[in-house]
């Protein structure tokens, strides 16, 4: 869905997707402050206040409510995916093949659950 | 005279949020009270209270309590795995989860329903700042038992509805589209978790619907400041799908 977005947006050969398992620059805007707010809410760090108040400041109180919506739903996915064991579905196992080595996905405990 | 506030009011909020979101919330707490296909009210009410529990374990934070009715052990134990422990949910640990007194796939299925819900509008209030709201009272009623028709190995491991296979019963889960994503599906042995992950997922995120539409930004961040997020609560969670 990233590469496919920045894709569209015309951004796609600035993108770097290690930048959603790290902290290096993905090529996305404001991207730092967006993926440090989601690992403080994630992983229950006190720098969440002051990372909230960043994105309300520097981005708006509404991109605020936007990302814990965001945070919210993917704490949510995962658990289904992994409570489920799902498979990948065809469409993510073609388009994926060429960069889930390259990230290191394959050496999550949960690969062994999703065929 | 007193005044009832309803749940869920955002009233003395930092920030204003959407009527979407407030309303999918409320909706939640509606479908938490009662009771669903294979779990009374009280019992979906100590599910989420379990889990509320799960949190505060992992958080270092006091004990909020057990809700108010008793639950299976396996129950109590799945739910503090799914929420703190999910690196060692496992196809062994599933099949001996389903097994185990007092459990069975769709009482593990509708089990995980509610707690992905519950878990995802509290993860909503952490994240933005706000406090939990209180967990409703259930309602009395008992569970229907109801198992759709349809089911099938789909490679999930509990079995699932393949969107040409829905009855009429279920033909609004997956809103028409003539496929649904593995993740999608995979609660579809309890149909009403899928409706109501279909309310959390467009409150929270986006719609079905919207995902497929990347020439529209629905939301004030852009789609890859959305996509990037979720990546990285996806990396944090090492979450292979």
């Amino acid at each position: 869905m990233l590469r496919e977005s920045s894709d569209r947006q015309g951004t796609l050969d600035r993108l770097n997707l290690q930048g959603a398992v790290d902290h290096s620059d993905s090529g996305v805007p404001h991207d730092s402050l967006l993926t440090a707010f989601a690992e403080a809410a994630v992983r229950r760090t006190d720098s969440l206040p002051g990372l909230r108040e960043r994105i309300a400041a520097e981005l708006g109180p509404q991109e605020l409510v936007d990302s814990a919506g965001v945070v919210a739903n993917f704490q949510r996915m995962v658990r289904i995916a992994d409570g489920c064991g799902i498979p990948l579905d065809d469409f993510t196992k073609e388009a994926s093949e060429d960069w889930r080595d390259q990230l290191g996905l394959h050496q999550y405990a949960s690969a062994a659950n999703t065929a | 005279m007193t005044t009832t506030i309803a749940p869920f009011s955002y009233i003395d909020t930092d920030w204003q949020i959407p009527g979407r979101i407030r309303d999918a919330h409320r909706r939640s707490w509606e479908r938490l009270s009662a009771a669903g296909d294979w779990w009374t009210g009280a019992e979906r009410v100590s599910i989420a209270a379990e889990c509320r529990r799960a949190s505060a374990l992992v958080d270092g934070l006091p004990d909020p309590g057990a809700g108010p009715a008793e639950l299976p052990e396996a129950a109590v134990f799945a739910i503090h795995r799914l929420i703190g422990d999910l690196p060692n949910v496992s196809r062994d640990w599933y099949d001996a989860t389903v097994s185990a007194d007092g459990m069975s796939d769709a009482r593990y299925v509708e089990l995980l329903g509610v707690l992905v819900a519950v878990w995802s509008v509290d993860e909503f209030h952490r994240a933005a700042g706000l406090p939990l709201e209180p967990l409703p009272s259930p309602i009395t009623g008992e569970p229907t038992q109801r198992r759709p028709a349809g089911l099938a190995d789909n490679g999930s491991w509990p079995p699932t509805l393949a969107a040409k296979s829905l009855a009429d019963s279920e033909a609004d889960i997956y809103l028409g589209f003539p496929r649904a994503a593995n993740v999608w599906a995979a609660m579809s042995l309890h149909p009403d978790s899928v409706r109501w992950l279909n309310d959390l997922f467009h409150a929270h995120y986006l719609s079905w619907e919207e995902i497929g539409d990347l020439e529209t930004e629905h939301r004030t961040l852009t789609r890859a400041q959305l996509e990037i997020m979720a990546g990285r609560v996806s990396a944090l969670n090492e979450c292979f799908y």
